[in-house]
């Protein structure tokens, strides 16, 4: 009788991939859900508040870069439907918001700005949203948390 | 003689499924992106219903460089801000608050002094009914009708 021995054994030294599919359609499923497509991509530290309301869906973005990222302090507008362009002159910001609120008028807009903007120039944004007659604006914020 | 069946077979094949599963996950994790979808909110008055409002109505909040606060011409710290807030709602409720910064304080600076006046009603129970925030050009403007130079 011929026994098989230790040596003699072939091992098996296999991966099990079976449940592998489950992850991954799970990871796809999660991404579908979730996924979202950022109209504003420009890197900023957003000031930090308690209080955080929900910015609308589709709301037009106005985004204001860090003074220290290049070029600085840059303008970007965006309708929320579609990517942000940049703009050069205050004068264009009234233009893009008069736009918006001729087609609706209660747009609503986002102010998202790094926390180290000097305030003159939120100021010039948030008169030419004023002078636009916009009536719903939104300062983008990340969650204070406690130290 | 026996004629032998051919057997179809009936698999669909799925060795490239594992390859585009993970071509759509590093698409998603590449072009997704958490963003902050959150803020402070605040209606803007319509033209029909711009209340008039007048500094020695209203509880003056100056924010200036470096986040120095001044309340009614008062350095304040942070955290009395709202207690004295609460004791001008006590004799008005109706009292506005006009949020005023400086150009040459940061968004952030305004931010937090901002998000501590919507605070009210958790800290002091009371809600401050308007905070104006007038931009420079409409405070200019005032101060021009007033004759202030």
């Amino acid at each position: 009788m011929a026994l098989i021995r230790g040596r003699d054994r072939k091992g098996g030294a296999q991966i099990f991939t079976a449940s592998m599919a489950d992850i991954v359609f799970l990871l796809i499923v999660f991404f579908v859900l979730t996924y979202k497509v950022e109209v504003d991509r420009t890197k900023m530290d957003l000031p930090d508040t308690w209080i955080r309301i929900k910015v609308p869906e589709k709301a037009a973005v106005i985004s204001i870069s860090p003074p220290d990222a290049n070029p600085p302090l840059t303008i970007r507008v965006s309708t929320g439907e579609e990517m942000s362009l940049p703009v050069s002159t205050d004068e264009e910001i009234v233009t893009f918001a008069s736009t918006e609120v001729a087609q609706n008028p209660n747009k609503e807009f986002i102010v998202k700005a790094d926390e180290s903007v000097p305030y003159e120039r939120v100021d010039a944004v948030l008169d030419a949203l004023k002078q636009s007659k916009v009536k719903y604006i939104f300062l983008l914020s990340e969650q204070k948390t406690v130290q | 003689m026996r004629i032998k069946k051919k057997e179809i077979q009936s698999e669909i094949f799925t060795g490239s499924m594992a390859d585009i599963s993970f071509l759509l996950i590093i698409y998603f994790m590449i072009t997704s992106a958490f963003s902050a979808t959150r803020g402070l909110d605040f209606a803007l008055p319509e033209d029909t219903q711009t209340p008039e409002i007048k500094q020695e109505d209203s509880i003056d909040v100056h924010v200036l460089r470096g986040g120095v606060i001044q309340v009614d011409g008062q350095g304040i710290a942070l955290e009395g801000l709202l207690p004295y807030v609460a004791d001008k709602l006590k004799q008005n409720p109706e009292k506005p608050v006009i949020l005023r910064t400086d150009p040459d304080a940061t968004y952030g600076d305004m931010i937090l002094v901002f998000d501590e006046l919507r605070q009210a009603p958790d800290k002091i129970d009371m809600e401050i009914k308007t905070i104006s925030i007038p931009t420079r050009r409409e405070i200019e403007n005032l101060w021009s009708m007033l004759g202030i130079q």
